[in-house]
């Protein structure tokens, strides 16, 4: 019953998209004011999409098996707190979430921008429309949720174990926040183009979005890196794995284009390379859902895939670059010429600094990670683009960046002076002394850690002074810099630092190092609710005498038949204590994996911390 | 007589135990450029299938044979592939992969200096 009526409601959604296609053309010759039926019309859009989705919720928490979707995706034994989550957890389930966010975000931006030019904001609803309609047609004819199957099956096939977590459970609907809000972004970028509104008021404007996007992007990234740090067992949080990258890639664009947005709103100036920010952030995001959902790259992330699936969202791609190229060149009006009245030492070279090195990130993680699939393409030759790769060339690379952010944020517009050369420079000797004293104790490379962390601490000391100095000029500026240094630098110190321990024990066996011992006490057994866990008891003793109990588990999932290993963490400020343990085949030895990492809290706070500075910025009323 | 035995016994065991280290300390380097060709994107490092178990004791064995790191690297190549190495080599195939990117630095940095700091 929920699904026929999800459905249905679905249907009945793409009409709207006619309607308000027709009234927004309508309304764009005849009044002045837009049409309050738009509007409406959008809401009432928004409302059967909504419809939808509680109808695919609804059939998930009452394992409704006669959807093929909560058939495939569910199971009656599940908790209900992962029935729920399934509805996104699948490909047609995340689609409809897609849509559902699209046509929120069209709704709250026809909200919003009443005091914005009545053309600019039909021509936003209306490129807006083309993307629903785009979605809309997507999910029904090649990824229906609410198919049929007759006769009903007694029971679902169930989810994927390793997604039945709370983290991953909230994970995409953060992320298409993001992914979606570019959307917006993309749309109004279009509309400014062509009924001529790319202004410092635009910018203005639209820098919220920017804002809000971000904040979620960043924050679903987050998730998945979190959710990946303690579900997959290895105990990393980033592996350069293409999934992980294909969502990067908009955060690079977008992070360029909040400060680009900057310039344009100040300096009225690079309105046209923040179309082309505009544009790419989206194209990144499409690609991204397309890249993951067609199953072409080879990754722990990628869970359902259909090569059709890819072809359709491929072209559909392909049709908006194009559109959006076409719109570019169509109406780009030869403005007056650029003012270069700027100088070298100013904020404006400064931000040109951040666009060109954050291009470069961009451009590394990009041919990266598509790279090898045209070349198996065009010469079946298979290669594999790691974290080597993208430690050789993004680590020289980091150090002058660090610096720039460091040094920019103090720089005026237009020509500016260096001011506290005194400090900078103490500063930095401070930096590279502690730098090199901490790295000298560490059998690691001394040259390149030395000086990466003399950049990162420079970074990290002087936003820290400027957040005790400054009247707050731009506390949210300066939070996130202040971040990004805290972030590198844990994630250096957590590289440089971490131990790791991988042997083979039975019950009642020791490990010993000089370090610690670890001791694997006995096993437990639970039966939970759609799963078995065997639950091994370690403790861990330290040379001060301190213990730890280590508890992880092995689960035996009921439906579908997978055994999971669950990494049992302790953490505090200052490392992380991380403990997996596997069946060795066909033995009494368990296979036991024990490290330490340090800093690792520090990671997922300092991108809190960033994410937090960009909502800073959205609450400010005023500059 | 006694002290110079002991002392060199210690040194001995210390030497032993400090090359068993490094050993180690390479073997996990190694195995962290590898993918485990059965896995998800996972380095053989990583793993915990039978297939990254395997390797690793022939990353070891050839260790302890005496081989070079980037001996391992070039015979696991032979074996099985270029697909294993995560650290693609530079030759033919790459030139691009690795060049591209720093070219587009190079242009960017043209293109900005070009049109906002040389005045006409």
């Amino acid at each position: 019953m929920a699904s026929l009526i999800g459905s249905y409601s679905l249907s009945f959604g793409l009409f709207f998209s006619f309607f308000i296609t027709f009234f927004s053309i309508k309304n764009l010759k005849n009044s002045e004011v837009l049409d309050k039926k738009i509007i409406s019309f959008t809401l009432l859009q928004f409302i059967f999409v909504t419809i939808s989705f509680l109808g695919l919720i609804i059939s998930f928490v009452n394992s409704d098996f006669s959807n093929e979707t909560v058939f495939n995706h569910s199971h009656t034994t599940k908790p209900l707190f992962y029935k729920i989550s399934g509805t996104w957890g699948n490909h047609e389930g995340s689609l409809l979430l897609w849509l559902l966010v699209l046509t929120f975000f069209v709704f709250i931006f026809l909200l919003k921008s009443s005091e914005q030019p009545k053309k600019y904001r039909i021509f936003t609803s209306l490129f807006q429309q083309i993307i629903i309609v785009g979605f809309f047609v997507f999910l029904i004819k090649t990824s229906s949720p609410f198919n049929f199957i007759f006769p009903v099956p007694e029971e679902g096939l169930g989810l994927n174990p390793i997604l039945q977590d709370p983290a991953l459970a909230i994970h995409p609907p953060i992320l298409y926040l993001g992914y979606v809000g570019s959307s917006i972004i993309f749309s109004s970028a279009l509309a400014a183009m062509v009924s001529n509104y790319v202004s410092k008021e635009w910018a203005k404007h639209i820098k919220k979005w920017v804002l809000i996007s971000w904040i979620f992007l960043s924050l679903g990234i987050l998730l998945g890196s979190v959710w990946a740090y303690y579900e997959l067992g290895w105990g990393g949080f980033w592996f350069w794995d293409p999934v992980e990258n294909v969502s990067l890639m908009p955060w690079l664009a977008l992070t360029t284009l909040l400060h680009c947005i900057l310039v344009l709103e100040k300096k009225g100036i690079l309105a046209s390379w923040a179309m082309i920010l505009s544009i790419a952030t989206f194209a990144l995001s499409m690609s991204g859902t397309f890249l993951v959902r067609s199953g072409i790259l080879n990754s722990v992330h990628t869970f359902a895939n259909d090569p059709e699936r890819g072809l359709f969202i491929l072209i559909f791609l392909f049709s908006l670059i194009f559109l959006s190229i076409f719109i570019f060149f169509f109406f780009q009006t030869n403005k007056k010429k650029i003012e270069n009245n700027f100088f070298w030492l100013s904020k404006e070279t400064s931000i040109l600094i951040n666009n060109w090195f954050m291009m470069y990130f961009l451009s590394v993680v990009l041919v990266g990670t598509i790279y090898p699939i045209f070349l198996e393409v065009l010469t079946t030759n298979k290669i594999s683009v790691g974290p080597p790769f993208y430690n050789k060339l993004m680590i020289p690379f980091l150090v002058p960046f660090l610096f720039a952010m460091a040094i920019g944020p103090k720089l005026k517009w237009i020509k500016s002076e260096l001011e506290d050369k005194v400090y900078m420079f103490l500063f930095l000797i401070i930096s590279f002394l502690l730098s090199a004293l901490i790295v000298k104790k560490f059998d690691v490379s001394f040259l390149i850690n030395t000086i990466l962390i003399t950049s990162a601490f420079f970074l990290f000391f002087i936003t820290l002074r400027d957040f005790f100095l400054k009247t707050f000029k731009n506390l949210s500026q300066n939070i996130a810099h202040f971040g990004f240094s805290l972030l590198i630098l844990s994630i250096l110190f957590n590289n440089i630092f971490s131990t790791e321990v991988i042997t083979n024990l039975k019950i009642g066996e020791t490990f010993k190092s000089e370090k610690f011992t670890i001791k694997f006490i006995n096993i437990d057994q639970e039966n939970r609710k759609n799963f078995k866990a065997i639950i091994g008891k370690f403790n861990v003793k330290y040379l001060d005498g301190s213990v730890d109990f280590l508890n992880p588990e092995l689960r035996i999932y009921n439906q579908p038949n997978i055994i999971t290993s669950e990494a049992d963490i302790k953490t505090n400020l200052f490392t992380d204590k991380f403990i997996t343990m596997n069946y060795v085949q066909n033995q009494e030895y368990f296979n036991v994996r024990y490290q330490e990492k340090p800093l690792m809290i520090w990671i997922w706070i300092s991108v809190i911390l960033i994410s937090l500075s960009g909502l800073l910025s959205v609450l400010k009323k005023k500059i | 007589m006694r002290f110079t035995t002991i002392y060199l016994l210690i040194g001995f065991l210390l030497n032993i135990n400090f090359s068993y280290a490094n050993e180690i300390q390479t073997e996990n380097k190694i195995a962290k450029n590898l993918r485990c060709l059965i896995c998800q994107g996972q380095s053989v490092h990583d793993s915990d299938s039978e297939f990254a178990i395997s390797l690793k004791l022939v990353i070891r064995n050839k260790i302890e044979e005496g081989m070079s790191e980037k001996q391992i690297y070039s015979f696991l190549k032979k074996k099985y592939g270029e697909w294993i190495l995560y650290d693609p080599v530079l030759n033919r195939n790459t030139y691009f992969l690795w060049l591209l990117p720093l070219l587009i630095f190079l242009a960017g940095g043209a293109i900005i200096i070009k049109k906002f700091y040389i005045r006409k």
